[in-house]
């Protein structure tokens, strides 16, 4: 297994490790970090590790999971749609709600999730997505930044 | 985990099928912004076709210079709107054997200053037929008070004319003007081209404004240009400068001896010339009278 991590003064303690990610969680911020370790995650094994992830949220209650995803080249649509569509809202009664994703640096992979996104709304409209946020930062460092600001 | 092959094998598939997902939507993006395109091209039309609409009607309510040059030897003048539809006006009115006139350019252009304009008009043919007889100086004062009232934004005007008002006496065949950062200029027999003298203070700009009335002295033979500073201030020419009053001033003493209406053409192709394929900087506007 890993050893922790450290962001922005907060340790993540390794809590998964497969073949194509490793997760880490730290309760103080509620945050489980899933890190994309391969260029692509085939998509029983993306199932897997997300399953993992639910299982997960029993011994470790979070309410933010940041998805990074900087590793990856290639996304596979129908992972994306069971992601965004069956997982998402499965685990939104154990308190997870708020999803973070860190993107690779090339535009055009920003333009395929947008692509995959719409049809993904367009299949399943935008109401699975209630009581849900999803938003796409750089660094985990922005988003236990964001976190760690009042809410006004 | 896969064999090394399968994975790269469906790993590929899924590029490929993302790749195809994603040019497919930014298909359905371009047809989308080509839609919208073609909406807001109709719409443009739309609006210019209004405004050059509205140019034509602000031009109709223009005077005729046939009323000056009933007065003097001859007269003519341009209003060339930036857009259309613009700020930049002449006024002349007949008050019993005398005559008004003047040239104005109201702040901005386009439609706002084509609105003030038309304002300021109004009001000075209100005010010829509450003030028959008056001093330039007095109308204009009265007119200051009128714009600042109107259009006021707390203690600022936002809007304000320059020009001048001048007002001719058949009987004295004095010729009196109040300038009001107007622009002007006036050809001696000799050929000489001096500058009008102004006051300094906008119509409307602030409510206690004083204006002074001139005697504008003039020989028969003599001519007078008054001008907006949209013709002055044209960029254009060899390294892209503005006109400036100085060419204007060459341009003039170089016509000295035209008509009114022939120096009109003269300023307008001078002017044309100086644009070329620039745009035009703003309205521009100017009044050609033959003592």
């Amino acid at each position: 297994m890993k050893t922790p991590v450290n962001y922005n003064g907060f340790e993540f303690q390794p809590v998964y490790e497969g073949s194509y990610a490793s997760a880490y969680y730290n309760g103080e911020l509620g945050m489980i970090l899933c890190v994309a370790t391969e260029e692509y995650i085939p998509i029983e094994d993306f199932k897997a590790i997300f399953m993992r992830m639910s299982e997960m949220l029993e011994e470790f209650p979070a309410r933010h999971l940041v998805f990074d995803k900087r590793k990856l080249t290639t996304f596979h649509q129908p992972s994306m749609e069971w992601y965004f569509a069956v997982w998402k809202p499965q685990v939104k009664p154990k308190g997870l709600s708020s999803h973070y994703k860190l993107l690779p640096d090339a535009d055009w992979f920003a333009k395929a999730v947008e692509a995959g996104k719409n049809e993904i709304y367009e299949k399943y409209g935008t109401a699975f997505l209630e009581g849900i946020t999803v938003n796409y930062r750089d660094t985990l460092e922005d988003v236990i930044e964001e976190l760690q600001v009042p809410a006004t | 985990m896969y064999v090394d092959a399968e994975y790269y094998k469906e790993q590929l598939q899924a590029k490929s099928e993302m790749m195809i997902m994603t040019t497919r939507f930014m298909m359905e993006l371009q047809k989308e912004l080509e839609n919208k395109n073609r909406e807001l091209s109709e719409t443009h039309r739309n609006i210019f076709s209004s405004i050059r609409f509205a140019g034509m009607i602000q031009g109709s309510l223009l005077p005729d210079a046939a009323l000056l040059g009933n007065t003097f030897r001859g007269a003519g003048y341009r209003v060339i709107q930036q857009i259309a539809i613009g700020g930049d006006s002449v006024f002349i009115k007949k008050a019993g054997s005398n005559i008004v006139f003047g040239l104005f350019d109201c702040t901005g252009h386009g439609i706002p200053a084509a609105m003030l304009s038309i304002s300021g008009s109004l009001m000075l043919n209100e005010l010829m037929t509450l003030m028959p007889g008056a001093e330039p100086a007095v109308i204009v004062k009265e007119l200051n008070t009128r714009l600042f009232e109107t259009f006021r934004n707390y203690s600022n005007s936002i809007a304000h004319m320059e020009g001048s008002l001048f007002c001719f006496s058949a009987e004295t065949r004095k010729l009196s003007y109040c300038g009001a950062h107007a622009k002007g200029l006036h050809i001696s027999n000799d050929g000489a081209v001096t500058e009008l003298v102004s006051g300094n203070n906008a119509i409307g700009e602030e409510q206690e404004s004083e204006f002074e009335s001139l005697e504008f002295m003039y020989k028969p033979g003599e001519t007078l240009v008054l001008y907006s500073d949209g013709l002055t201030d044209q960029f254009g020419g060899e390294h892209n400068k503005k006109f400036t009053r100085s060419r204007l001033k060459k341009v003039l003493a170089e016509h000295a001896d035209e008509e009114a209406e022939v120096l009109c053409r003269t300023i307008e192709e001078a002017h044309r010339e100086w644009k070329n394929a620039n745009e035009q900087t703003d309205d521009v506007s100017f009044l050609v009278i033959n003592f």
